[in-house]
């Protein structure tokens, strides 16, 4: 058999998978990419296993679920010259990129209008890139679904110039897709077998910041940064998911190892100055909501999503709700917004799932946190 | 050997259906739960597998206005004999329709392409079962006697398709996928689940059809066929300078993505050039 560079990847990707899995009931994945791994790529990065983590009690003021602009830009400051060691905030963004790179920025917009990735962190973002000498035309907002990511109205807070882009204007239309790059797998007989990569990070951007938040989530446990860079940068992946059962567990890290998306994703900065603690990913109801006052930096996502897990789960006890990591049939109520009960069995272990692939450190003891208090 | 005969025109009616026509029902979407099946399809009323049972019968359809074009071109690209009665309102859109059919360049009668065969025993499960294989673009014809050249040939009632298995159709249709396998079936739609296609040719040389059963259009569309065909040429409703994109032959296959589909489009491809 010819082995070209397409076939070396699939089988390349497929062996890594089948290697971190020790069940047998897993989907068989076939991942189609044209694009070779970067030498060092995005995640887990130059800080594997590192997460800093910038706490401001004023960043939110939780009667009204307003946030502080000014702090804001301080935690930012703050947690980048943190992790990258830099004494300015211009060197510590230089770390990672130059006034060459087309700059994505993954921001989470499922639960909006209710809870998004806040306007002031992202705008922040955006003003940093454009001090770099980054092009505002060069920027680029994005998320999949049109009418979540116009309510957020990040227009008001990034420069004009600045791209917003949303892939699916009309649901479920794949041309803002690769057709080229893709994972193909049946979950359950269901007649598209095609999820593909966003079309834009194969064949734009050079560099990619995600732009999560700290939330629960009905079928993946929680939603930090595996699941908005995975499940928020392909097509066609909500098939995952049938009755009680979702296949987020082995999902979510076998769309984020796929090339370019590993590669070029190179920042996670996590805005937990809201969160959801039941309900996620959206956040119809406000009893829901949380105010953990936090943003979390880093380059591995499983590190910081480690530490999300306790985070959520902690929050969870203390409101008496169900454990993200009960797998009882009995607690599955689909559709009832009740914290006793789930609407699928959740898999949280889609975080150590995706330390297996390669993406970063799931092991506590080997997590090094620094914590700052703006 | 079935053939589908291509310049069949289909006819504006101004009265009722002659007697002896087989009424056929709105085609048309139906965006509800399909309770058969793990998914969550949308219901397509479509009628190919009937006019595929009796390509000879005489077809008629009675449409509201908004209807007549797709109902033409599902006539047209199964080969029906078709009447087709509409509102006064629809009568435009049914004559843009047809002058659309009448442009589409001919290639002569190309025979069906299928690897399934159905031996049809003209009861309803049968029907059934064609109709979801025809939805889900699963690729048959109908054979008398199971005919070896074909990958699959299935007959209800036999052990390996006991007629208990017909009450569900939907599953049953999935079971005849899976022992097709995907790698096997001939032609695959992505992007889309209302999008019907049918498939006709020889071995250098396939028309494709495709039938967007929505009343939007259908955007990003991605077909994968079996075999290599470098060379395409595409005629489609309501969208005259439409190209495919995208387009790649690999692997024994060939894909490419049609940019929109309004309501109907052709799509020849062959190894060498038109």
């Amino acid at each position: 058999m010819t082995m070209d560079r397409r076939n070396f990847l699939q089988l390349a990707a497929m062996a890594s998978a089948s290697a971190a899995t020790t069940s047998t009931d897993l989907p068989k994945y076939r991942v189609v990419s044209r694009f070779a791994p970067a030498p060092k790529p995005g995640m887990p990065g130059p800080f594997p296993g590192k997460a800093v983590r910038v706490h401001a009690e004023k960043s939110v003021d939780t009667a009204t679920g307003n946030i502080d602009a000014p702090t804001v830009i301080e935690m930012l400051s703050r947690g980048m010259c943190s992790l990258t060691g830099a004494k300015t905030e211009p060197d510590a963004w230089a770390h990672f990129f130059n006034a060459n790179d087309v700059v994505g920025i993954k921001v989470n917009c499922s639960g909006a209008p209710k809870i998004f990735s806040a306007r002031e962190v992202v705008g922040r973002i955006v003003d940093n890139l454009v001090a770099l000498g980054i092009p505002a035309r060069n920027i680029y907002l994005y998320e999949r679904f049109q009418d979540q990511l116009t309510s957020v109205h990040y227009d008001r807070v990034v420069p004009a110039g600045t791209n917003i882009f949303a892939a699916e204007a009309g649901r479920g239309s794949i041309a803002n897709y690769d057709p080229n790059t893709y994972v193909e797998t049946d979950f359950f007989g269901e007649e598209d077998t095609r999820s593909n990569m966003i079309r834009l990070v194969t064949e734009r951007f050079t560099k990619i910041i995600n732009v999560p938040n700290m939330k629960d989530h009905g079928a993946a446990g929680v939603t930090g940064c595996l699941k908005n860079i995975a499940y928020g940068d392909f097509s066609n992946v909500a098939r995952s998911h049938n009755r009680e059962k979702t296949n987020t567990l082995s999902f979510i890290g076998t769309l984020a190892m796929v090339e370019p998306l590993r590669s070029r994703t190179v920042l996670q900065i996590m805005d937990g100055l809201r969160g959801v603690w039941h309900g996620g990913p959206f956040s119809e109801n406000p009893k829901f909501r949380f105010y953990p006052k936090t943003i979390v930096f880093g380059t591995d996502p499983v590190a910081i999503d480690r530490l999300l897990l306790d985070v959520i789960e902690n929050k969870r006890k203390s409101e008496g709700a169900l454990s993200i990591w009960d797998r009882s049939m009995s607690a599955i109520k689909p559709g009832v917004l009740d914290p006793h009960f789930g609407s699928f069995i959740r898999e949280p272990g889609h975080i150590e799932y995706a330390s297996k692939l390669g993406l970063g450190v799931y092991d506590l003891q080997k997590i090094t946190v620094t914590n700052i208090e703006v | 050997m079935m053939l589908l005969l291509a310049a069949i025109l289909p006819a504006l009616s101004t009265g009722p259906a002659d007697a002896g026509a087989v009424k056929l029902p709105v085609p048309k979407v139906e965006y509800r739960i399909n309770e058969a099946s793990a998914s969550r399809s949308p219901w397509i009323n479509a009628n190919g597998w009937q006019i595929l049972r009796a390509p000879d019968r005489r077809y008629y359809y009675d449409v509201p206005a908004a209807s007549p074009a797709l109902a033409a071109a599902e006539a047209f690209m199964y080969g029906a004999k078709a009447d087709i009665h509409t509102e006064p309102d629809g009568v435009e859109l049914f004559n843009r329709m047809l002058q659309f059919l009448r442009g589409i360049p001919e290639r002569g009668d190309l025979p069906t392409m299928a690897n399934i065969g159905v031996l049809d025993d003209g009861s309803p499960e049968t029907g059934e079962l064609m109709n979801l294989l025809s939805r889900r673009n699963l690729i048959y014809r109908i054979v008398t006697a199971p005919d070896p050249h074909l990958d699959l040939n299935i007959r209800l009632g036999s052990e390996e398709f006991p007629k208990t298995e017909a009450a569900n159709p939907s599953k049953l249709a999935q079971k005849i996928r899976a022992e097709l396998t995907d790698e096997k079936r001939l032609l695959r739609v992505y992007g889309s689940e209302v999008v019907i296609a049918r498939l006709v040719g020889a071995s250098d040389r396939v028309r494709i059809h495709l039938l967007n059963y929505a009343n939007r259009p259908v955007t990003g569309l991605r077909v994968r066929i079996l075999g290599d065909y470098p060379n395409w040429q595409v005629a489609a409703y309501d969208h005259p300078d439409l190209k495919l994109e995208d387009f790649a032959t690999a692997d024994g296959a060939t894909e490419f993505t049609v940019p929109q589909l309004n309501t109907y489009a052709v799509i020849d491809l062959s190894k060498r050039s038109h």
